[in-house]
């Protein structure tokens, strides 16, 4: 049953991240899926997508200042000790 | 990457927090530290101000450790508390940030050029130039210290709610439904955001391996 228009390029790759992310619905992720097979362009950007959340998965965590785990720390020790 | 802690996880962990175990309590300040600060930000005027919320924020967590029932997630009960004493807190400083200041103003726009589909005619919507194909990359160029140095850019650049949802997600692995409750945010609007923020993440890194590439050949 497709009598729904295929979807254009400019359309699937505004659903790329949530299709990488698996929440697209059923129907819409197989009309994607049957872009992708035919599109190199869509194709590129879903790999390169797929290659930025990595790189951005490798960014390093922020920490705490020292300041604040100290003033932290004491307000847990106020606290425990019934202050 | 923090791993999400299941609901016995949780209690357990409260128990300690109970029992004035400071390690326990030094692991959730570590693990949650920066993320509370950079949210509490959002709703105050500096820094500063900022650090006090996210210390006055632990400190009603605490009082309220007896009342934790496990119903939400620890870390999403913990920035319960932290969003509503950052507004509470911004108010006191009549600091109304608008919304769309902090989702960005773009997110009814396509998150890739329009200029780059064609506009009109028998292809209308299909790529009229393709953006630069960066892909097949040597790892350690993909992974040099000056590529994740754009991606760090590319974030900083974000308005402030899209910058936090690409950080929970996809730096700290973070589920959707966990980012939504924590920024009080719709699911649409959580995908929305981060959606936008990849995108333009992309559109960074494209950029440079593009200079990149033209500077070698």
């Amino acid at each position: 049953m497709s009598v729904e228009a295929s979807l254009t390029c400019r359309e699937v790759v505004e659903l790329l991240s949530d299709y990488l992310d698996g929440e697209l619905p059923e129907p819409e992720r197989v009309r994607v899926e049957e872009h992708l097979a035919g599109c190199d362009g869509c194709t590129m950007v879903l790999d390169e997508l797929r290659e930025t959340i990595r790189l951005t998965g490798m960014l390093t965590v922020e920490h705490v200042s020292e300041t604040q785990r100290t003033t932290l720390l004491e307000a847990f020790r106020g606290w425990t000790s019934g202050a | 990457m923090s791993r999400t802690r299941t609901p016995t996880d949780d209690l357990a962990l409260v128990e300690l927090l109970r029992a004035g175990d400071e390690t326990a309590f030094m692991m959730l300040i570590d693990e949650l530290g920066p993320a509370m600060h950079r949210v509490a930000r959002m709703f105050v005027s500096s820094d500063a101000v900022a650090d006090e919320v996210v210390q006055e924020a632990w400190l009603g967590v605490l009082r309220g450790l007896d009342g934790f029932e496990g119903r939400s997630s620890l870390r999403t009960w913990i920035f319960r508390i932290l969003v509503n004493t950052a507004k509470t807190r911004g108010k006191r400083e009549s600091r109304s940030v608008p919304f769309a200041a902090l989702m960005g103003d773009d997110l009814d726009e396509p998150s890739f050029d329009p200029a780059r589909f064609f506009p009109s005619g028998e292809g209308a919507g299909s790529w009229s130039t393709l953006p630069f194909d960066w892909r097949g990359m040597p790892e350690e160029r993909a992974e040099a210290t000056e590529t994740l140095h754009v991606v760090a850019g590319a974030i900083a650049m974000l308005p402030p709610m899209q910058a936090e949802v690409i950080r929970l997600r996809d730096v700290l692995g973070w589920s959707s439904e966990e980012v939504r409750n924590v920024l009080d945010i719709s699911e649409t609007n959580q995908r929305v955001l981060l959606h936008r923020a990849r995108a333009k993440v992309r559109r960074a890194l494209e950029e440079h391996f593009r200079i990149e590439s033209e500077g070698t050949s």
